[in-house]
């Protein structure tokens, strides 16, 4: 189907990008919806499956932000690149290649910000 | 029918014979166990040994531990090692003999006070290191001495 | 006394011009000025060079290397190494390169047949006697034998006899021998007798029973012993301290700047896993060539002991514990908010870089208070300090091998600036370079005309009664150097006027041309240029009339001022490096670096703004010392506006912008107007004579918070003192 869409783009006689799966926004957004809801589904599994001590509705939460997080994007061929990967983590998730702390990694919890003043830098070490 | 009343009053004896209900939770929520034995002994910490022959191998010998320990309050804090070495061989089934009716033979290596085990707190043994100190760092002198 | 004859000179000064990047050779112009030049080919290729040159370096002039071991640039050539051998075509055998100077049409075969069968035939005969123990030699890895019997050696061995052994030789802590490497290059002779002016190494013997050694069993004990490491072709001569640490390629080098004097020699650093592995020279024909004093090399072991690497404070009973940065910081900005203007007052030491320096200014004046100090003192009166060319080595180190006539005055700068010394010997042995003195009379590795060491001398020359004065008014290029701690005398500033009235008048009847300094200062300690620049106040006589409340002594460790010069109440805040002088009389330790641990900015005596580079991270929670000064500035409500070294160094620009202009002399110059207003001071000398406070070797070692913490030097004082059996050494080496 991409291939198809490619070479129709491709015999046009204006020179328009070769797009990667979607011609147009509304079609990307299709292929957004449908990664959002296989996620929204997947997540209580997700949650039982890795024994996350988090309920399903943080879990949900946490998808949608991070959909939220790249709302502002419009190119198609990023969207649908984004996708992709969104995918690639979605099968990850589904098949347990990843382990409990993979998946925790999107809740940021054991991370410490890096300092960006000049005294909490230098508390914390030589050159941070 | 004979079998079920023994059973009954094996579970009354439980209920009844830690001291009342206050040691029947006692003894629950020290030992996550009811059962009662035979007393075998005490040495001398307080630490009470029984044994019930009727549990199956691995069971039938217990302790319940004391309240106050080398000066440490064990009250909930029990560990393993407050079994002393003598009481360690007949809990452990090397021997069917307890230390009440076979006293063990003095060895100078056998301790006088027993000791718990001191991992995890301040006192627990550190290997000392083998490599060189990259940085000697400065020592101040004492306070007094200059 | 090693002076070559004028004929050989002039070779060797044509040897010397091709390679040394310096333009300041002028004892090598008159050859040069009257040259035809002459054509030979190397390998067919055509090229043109002076008469004179060795085919060595007429190989060189089109980018073919012959290898050698013998030959150094910086040596007189010896030839005897013959591993230089090349064909010259017609020529009935193989030439040696680098002592056969070329003729008229020369075709010179660097890779024939012949030439190639030569060098594999020295290699050889070298290998015959040269142990095969390269995996446990320290030179492994950098070894001139080993890389060269790679590239010109055979592949195979036809040897089948025993090998030459020679017993090893104790001349001293800092150098291991191994004399059974040795390929008899001599170098290491050359070097003592010619660069560090030391008759101590000489061969013994010929043929195959031909030794190096010191005759006699002594010491080889010159403030410039460690270089013959770096001379040594093999691994006959390393390094003691540095024995079985480390391989070459196992370290980190990285290029930095001496402060174990004022000279500001040039250094790679070689580190591996946080430590300093050993300090070796970097090439800078303007400051140091390729030589460095032995405190240089040696004293990095300081940098590993008595360190300060915790925040301490001192408790109730007077005890100093450690703490952390956050209480500290909190006591010392409560300390300085809690005084105003003057009653606070800060001394900076003499390893201090620019950056702190500023910094610790800035932070001082936001408080109100401009009682900063450094620890040397130097004459305020008449002009002082605010005439820049008052306390630079104007005439800069390389611009002794120009001048024909010096005059040192209450200086050993042997001792005080052993590679300035070097210098001078380098121009008294190829130039004629005519020394005099006045002040103590100490062994400065060449002869020199003693001119009395008492204050009356001075006086005399000024007033050109005394018989010198002849001399110095026939000079072409005179040079006068007054030795800072002579201005640190009572009558420094008359000593001042004295010094530059000379330099006056030997400058007017010299008649040199209008560029041409002939007043210098050689100074002792890395930070005093910069601190000067800056606008410290040199000396801490202020200090001590009206004593502060707090007292920030930024890695002062000079004991000019103790606890006895202050009120019981004074608060004392300390930050350095090493717990030395300074430390154990501080209220507070704020723990900094030391120079291979930090990016900072030294000027060197004659004004060259030189960066070191972090070589190694500071040790514990140690901290660079500008960020320290900056953190105390947030605590005390006084923010200093920069946040990195960069930012810091933007304000060293608005300050003194000769500071950031890296490895670049700025002139000095209103030298007749400092004479003027010097005129004005108080003229009275007094009879004390001029005796530096370095005297003797045994005073060259422990100098500064670093060296004093060295082992390795603490080892060269007992050395010297007790000679070098008085050492004991692990069996190993």
């Amino acid at each position: 189907m991409a291939s198809t869409a490619a070479t129709r783009t491709a015999s046009g006689a204006v020179k328009v990008v070769k797009p990667i799966f979607s011609r147009d926004i509304n079609e990307a957004k299709r292929r957004v919806r449908e990664l959002y809801r296989a996620w929204y589904r997947e997540v209580p599994n997700t949650v039982t499956l890795y024994q996350l001590d988090i309920s399903t509705s943080q879990g949900r939460e946490k998808v949608r932000e991070m959909f939220n997080k790249n709302k502002h994007i419009t190119d198609p061929r990023v969207i649908d690149m984004l996708v992709i990967k969104g995918k690639m983590e979605l099968e990850e998730t589904i098949h347990v290649w990843k382990q409990k702390t993979h998946v925790m990694r999107y809740f940021h919890e054991s991370e410490t910000p890096r300092p960006t003043d000049f005294l909490s830098k230098f508390y914390q070490g030589h050159d941070p | 029918m004979a079998e079920y009343v023994n059973l009954v009053r094996r579970a009354v004896g439980q209920l009844t014979g830690h001291g009342g209900v206050r040691g029947l939770l006692l003894q629950f929520f020290r030992a996550n166990d009811i059962k009662t034995g035979a007393l075998v002994g005490v040495d001398k910490y307080g630490n009470k040994y029984f044994e019930d022959n009727r549990y199956f191998f691995g069971r039938h010998r217990w302790v319940i531990y004391t309240t106050e320990m080398n000066g440490k309050r064990t009250l909930w804090d029990v560990d393993g090692s407050m079994v002393p070495a003598e009481w360690h061989r007949w809990l452990h089934c090397m021997t069917d003999d307890p230390p009440t009716t076979h006293p063990p033979v003095p060895k100078k290596f056998l301790a006088e006070v027993h000791q718990i085990n001191v991992s995890g707190s301040a006192e627990q043994y550190y290997p000392y290191s083998t490599t060189r100190k990259k940085i000697h760092e400065w020592v101040p002198s004492k306070a007094g001495d200059q | 006394m090693l002076r070559l004859p004028a004929v050989s000179r002039a070779i060797a000064g044509v040897a010397h011009s091709k390679t040394c990047l310096a333009p300041s050779n002028n004892f090598r112009t008159s050859v040069r000025a009257s040259s035809n030049m002459v054509e030979v080919f190397v390998d067919g290729k055509p090229v043109m060079v002076e008469p004179g040159t060795t085919v060595l370096q007429a190989c060189e002039k089109v980018g073919v290397q012959i290898p050698r071991f013998c030959f150094h640039e910086r040596l007189s050539v010896a030839g005897n190494c013959r591993m230089c051998l090349v064909e010259i075509e017609r020529a009935p055998k193989p030439v040696a390169a680098c002592a056969m100077p070329v003729m008229k049409g020369w075709n010179i075969l660097t890779n024939s047949e012949k030439t190639r069968k030569a060098r594999e035939g020295v290699m050889e005969f070298l290998l015959a006697n040269h142990p095969l123990d390269c995996p446990i030699c320290d030179q492994g890895g950098e070894c001139d034998l080993q890389d060269q019997s790679m590239m010109f050696g055979a592949d195979r061995s036809r040897f089948t006899e025993g090998k030459r052994a020679v017993e090893d030789k104790n001349i001293g802590p800092l150098i291991k021998t191994i004399m059974t490497r040795c390929i008899q290059c001599t170098r290491c002779v050359r070097f003592a007798s010619e660069i560090a002016g030391v008759e101590d190494l000489g061969t013994t013997g010929r043929g195959n029973s031909m030794q190096i050694g010191t005759y006699v069993e002594k010491m080889f004990m010159s403030e410039l012993s460690g270089n013959v490491i770096d001379v040594c072709p093999v691994g006959a001569l390393t390094s003691k301290p540095y024995a079985f640490t480390a391989r070459p390629w196992e370290t980190r080098k990285t290029e930095s700047i001496d402060v174990m004097d004022a000279v500001g020699s040039n250094i790679v650093v070689s580190t591996r896993g946080g430590e300093v592995m050993r300090v070796m020279p970097r090439l800078n024909e303007e400051v140091n060539e390729e030589w460095i004093s032995d405190k240089t090399r040696f004293s990095y072991d300081g940098l590993k002991r008595q360190r300060l690497t915790q925040p301490m404070v001192k408790d109730a009973s007077g005890q100093l514990v450690t703490t952390s940065w956050e209480d500290v910081l909190t006591r010392v900005a409560g300390v300085l908010q809690s005084v105003q203007g003057n009653e606070v007052a800060a001394i900076a030491g003499g390893m201090v870089d620019a950056e702190a320096l500023v910094a610790l200014k800035d932070l001082l004046n936001r408080l109100d208070s401009d009682n900063l100090c450094t620890e040397e003192v130097f004459p305020m009166a008449g002009a002082g300090t605010d005439m820049r060319s008052n306390y630079l080595l104007n005439s800069r180190i390389a611009g002794i091998e120009e001048c024909d006539v010096l005059l040192l005055i209450g200086t050993n700068p042997r001792y005080e600036a052993p590679l300035f010394n070097a210098r001078i010997r380098k121009s008294w042995l190829h130039n004629e370079l005519q020394v005099a003195l006045v002040g103590h009379e100490v062994d400065l590795s060449y002869s020199y005309n003693h001119l009395g060491d008492s204050t009356q001398v001075l006086k005399d020359i000024a007033a050109g009664t005394h018989p010198f004065c002849e001399v110095l008014a026939q000079a072409k290029r005179p040079v006068v150097v007054v030795g800072s701690t002579t201005l640190q005398r009572a009558d420094g500033a008359a000593i001042l006027n004295a010094v530059s009235t000379i330099a006056q008048n030997a400058r007017a009847s010299s008649g040199v041309e209008e560029g041409w300094k002939v007043l210098n200062v050689l100074h002792r300690v890395a930070s005093q240029v910069a601190a000067l620049d800056l606008g410290y106040k040199p000396g801490v006589e202020a200090i001590r009339n009206a004593p502060p409340k707090v007292l920030f002594l930024l890695g002062a460790d000079g004991g000019c001022i103790t606890r006895q010069d202050l009120p019981k109440d004074s608060f004392i805040i300390y930050q350095g490096h090493h717990g030395d002088v300074g430390a154990p009389m501080a209220d507070i330790i704020l723990p900094g670096a030391a120079y291979t641990e930090k990016n900072g900015t030294y000027v060197n005596t004659e004004g060259r703004a030189q960066q070191t580079r972090v070589a190694v991270t500071a040790p514990g929670m140690a901290r660079e010392d500008w960020r320290i000064i900056r953190a105390v500035s947030e605590l005390a409500g006084v923010t200093l506006p920069y946040d990195s070294v960069a930012e810091v160094r933007d304000r060293l620009a608005e300050v003194a912008p000769n500071l950031v202009r890296y490895d670049d002399v700025e002139q000095a110059n209103y030298f007749k107007q400092a004479n003027e207003l010097a005129q004005t001071v108080d003229q009275t000398l007094l009879a004390e004579p001029l005796i530096p406070p370095q005297v003797s070797v045994k005073d060259f070692y422990m100098t500064d918070p670093i060296s004093r913490a060295s082992q390795t030097m603490a080892k060269c004082v007992k050395a010297v003192t007790e000679g070098a059996d008085a050492i004991e050494e692990p069996a190993i080496c």
